[in-house]
């Protein structure tokens, strides 16, 4: 009987701990939109949503703000940074789940993870001291000169040329997250039941319709989510992007000119916002990213979580 | 039909071609990447980097000891602070909520809190223990109140262990009985809780104001939660169920169950996953910018702002001195090494793990 009693109060102990514990995580997950809509709730007031979201200007003085600039700069780095990203990352994934030598495969996907844990602003710094020059001399011309003169298109191109730009900014994010979609389509590649890849094989398919036909059809959820999660890393990176997209409120069509993403403008005002709409309109923003990186990672989520139920049925 | 052979070939080669051609064009710009700050790096390494604190731009070689020193004291209370969090709460989701609707919530939505902008964690922590809401810091009191459930959880223990020591000499029989102290035992400790925060909370509160280190600390280890969670829940779930079954057939309760059989299968795991968090919070530089800020200074006072490693490579690398840029580098390879290095010993221990099971 002591016995019971010993042990039961250090289980309720326990049990209540962990309880609160994982209550608080709930808690605090809901608190950050709770906490970000009550801090921008000046900005919503005095802009409303829609009008926030289209208006051009940021102006601290005249404590004129509107959200499109960061966030037409934030959407376009995020789709030039998967254009560049998703063919490689894919490819990488092939790679390694059915081309590459098997001595290879373990090496080659280890490495591929341990770049995926560099730090952001490792990327970012490379981004300012190697990569921009190299741009401003030699990539950026060259696609002037080129995909420049065609008429139309043209338009993307132009414009004087100083290496931070929407487009380097997007070759480092895309370099930046080949990684993450690289290892999270080669663990869906590989899921492929190998009697599916052997019965395509006596057919008389070639490796690649192999890959085509049956490993690709079978795995592209987990493929979807890989990607849809590397989206949702790069909207709402900030060091890798901020080093190299130059900080300028200004919606250019051009690629070539700089711009600014939502977290690359809280990380450059945030300090220096000394009015309370200031800092609400900057909350307010935070608040949108928020939101927006929470409904991309709920749809990579929800493919992720239907790639795992088909596999278990 | 010969020929569509040939051409399904010809296909075949060229897109594998392709494959192998994106991974060597994917991995050349991260060994790019890594040559980069290996060769910059090395340059700038030299021991006055670890002993010397900031010169001021012209007068003479600095280092950047405060900002060693102040990323590993952010970076281990971010520690203190979420793994326990984290643990607990990942252990009750994997036990006591196990296949509980809550549990799935939890367990969801931390799960796309790993992924979620670092920055917005940094403007949330700014809010509640950064800005003075009014004249009160929520974030202290946040601070306060954590430290006293710790201390009143120590309290309560400690209080469980005296009474049942003093009431190991008499025998009590009656159920009512027991349930009565065992509600005193809990109520005294739930008094002592509020007590210490009653007593705390003049002496602490009013400390902390504007960029703190706490503040840092508080915003990684709010990254680290939903890591560490994550895995603890998965190794939980991965001990056998027959295993716990075993356990309670011998008369065990369900805390001696986690504690002697649960936790100790599962150990190797839940640390690769604290292991691996630590890695991901160490490079963070969005949530710091404005949590515990920057300081040129040498500080062991988690109530001021600190430096921390990667505030400081963006500042330098941000301003104008060549001598800034060298040490941003020495800097950023210090870093880069130390987070892959802890990154292969966590991997080491997965696969060491892992590997033995598969022999077995």
């Amino acid at each position: 009987m002591k016995r019971f009693f010993k042990v039961s109060l250090a289980d309720i102990f326990f049990g209540s701990v962990s309880f609160l514990s994982a209550l608080l995580v709930l808690i605090l997950i809901f608190s950050v939109l709770f906490v970000l809509y009550k801090e921008s709730s000046l900005a919503i007031e005095k802009f409303g949503v829609i009008k926030f979201l289209i208006t051009n200007d940021w102006d601290p003085v005249k404590e004129i703000f509107g959200a499109a600039a960061p966030l037409y700069g934030t959407i376009m780095t995020t789709i030039l940074s998967l254009v560049v990203a998703v063919p490689v990352g894919v490819g990488i994934a092939i790679f390694l789940s059915e081309t590459a030598p098997n001595f290879l495969k373990t090496p080659l996907g280890i490495t591929i993870e341990m770049l995926a844990a560099i730090p952001s602003i490792i990327y970012g710094m490379w981004g300012l001291f190697t990569l921009a020059p190299i741009m401003r001399e030699y990539v950026e011309p060259f696609l002037q000169n080129t995909l420049g003169k065609i008429p139309i298109i043209g338009i993307i191109f132009q414009g004087e040329i100083m290496g931070v730009s929407i487009f380097t900014a997007s070759v480092v994010l895309g370099i930046m997250i080949i990684p993450f979609i690289a290892s999270i389509s080669r663990d869906a590649l590989n899921l492929t039941p190998n009697i599916m890849k052997e019965s395509a094989y006596a057919l008389g398919a070639t490796k690649w319709e192999v890959i085509k036909d049956v490993m690709i059809p079978y795995s592209k959820l987990g493929i979807y989510g890989g990607v849809v999660l590397a989206l949702g890393r790069a909207l709402g990176e900030t060091m890798a992007v901020a080093f190299v997209i130059g900080h300028k409120l200004d919606i250019h069509l051009s690629i070539f000119q700089p711009a600014t993403t939502i977290t690359v403008t809280l990380a450059n005002e945030f300090t220096e916002a000394d009015t309370d709409l200031y800092l609400s309109a900057l909350f307010y923003l935070a608040l949108i990213l928020f939101i927006l990186s929470f409904v991309v990672l709920v749809i990579a989520k929800y493919f992720l979580l239907r790639a795992e139920r088909g596999l278990k049925r | 039909m010969n020929r569509t052979v040939k051409k399904r070939k010809i296909i075949s080669f060229i897109a594998l071609s392709l494959s192998t051609f994106s991974a060597i064009f994917g991995l050349f710009w991260l060994v790019f990447i890594l040559f980069d700050v290996i060769k910059n790096g090395i340059a700038g390494l030299s021991l006055d980097l670890f002993l010397k604190d900031p010169a001021p731009p012209g007068m003479g070689e600095g280092g950047l000891r405060n900002a060693f020193i102040g990323q590993l004291e952010i970076v281990f209370f971010a520690t203190i602070i979420g793994v326990p969090l984290g643990i607990l709460a990942g252990t009750f989701i994997a036990e006591y909520a196990r296949g509980t609707k809550f549990a799935r919530i939890v367990s969801i939505l931390s799960d796309i809190m790993v992924s979620v902008p670092s920055i917005v964690i940094g403007t949330f922590i700014y809010s509640i223990m950064v800005k003075p809401i009014g004249n009160i810091n929520l974030g202290a009191i946040f601070g306060v109140l954590f430290l006293s459930v710790i201390l009143a959880v120590i309290f309560g223990g400690i209080l469980n262990i005296v009474v049942n020591k003093i009431l190991s000499n008499v025998s009590i029989k009656s159920r009512s009985k027991i349930n009565f102290i065992n509600i005193t035992v809990v109520l005294i400790t739930v008094l002592f809780g509020i007590g210490t925060f009653i007593y705390l909370s003049p002496k602490l509160i009013d400390r902390i104001q504007g960029f703190n280190g706490w503040a840092g600390a508080s915003a990684l280890a709010f990254i680290m939660i939903p890591v560490v969670l994550r895995t603890t829940e998965d190794m939980l779930t991965l001990v056998p169920w027959t295993l716990r079954e075993a356990a309670f057939a011998l008369g065990a309760s369900y805390y001696r169950v986690i504690k002697d059989i649960v936790y100790r299968s599962a150990i190797t795991g839940i640390i690769t996953g604290v292991i691996l968090s630590i890695s991901r919070v160490a490079g963070e530089t969005a949530p710091l910018l404005f949590t515990s800020f920057n300081n040129q200074f040498f500080t062991l006072d988690m109530n001021e702002p600190i430096s921390s490693l990667t505030v400081m490579i963006f500042t330098y690398a941000m301003g104008p001195y060549d001598d800034w840029h060298k040490q941003a580098w020495a800097a950023s390879l210090v870093i880069t090494l130390f987070i892959l290095l802890i990154t292969l010993i966590a991997r080491y221990i997965i696969n060491y793990k892992f590997g033995k099971h598969k022999a077995q």
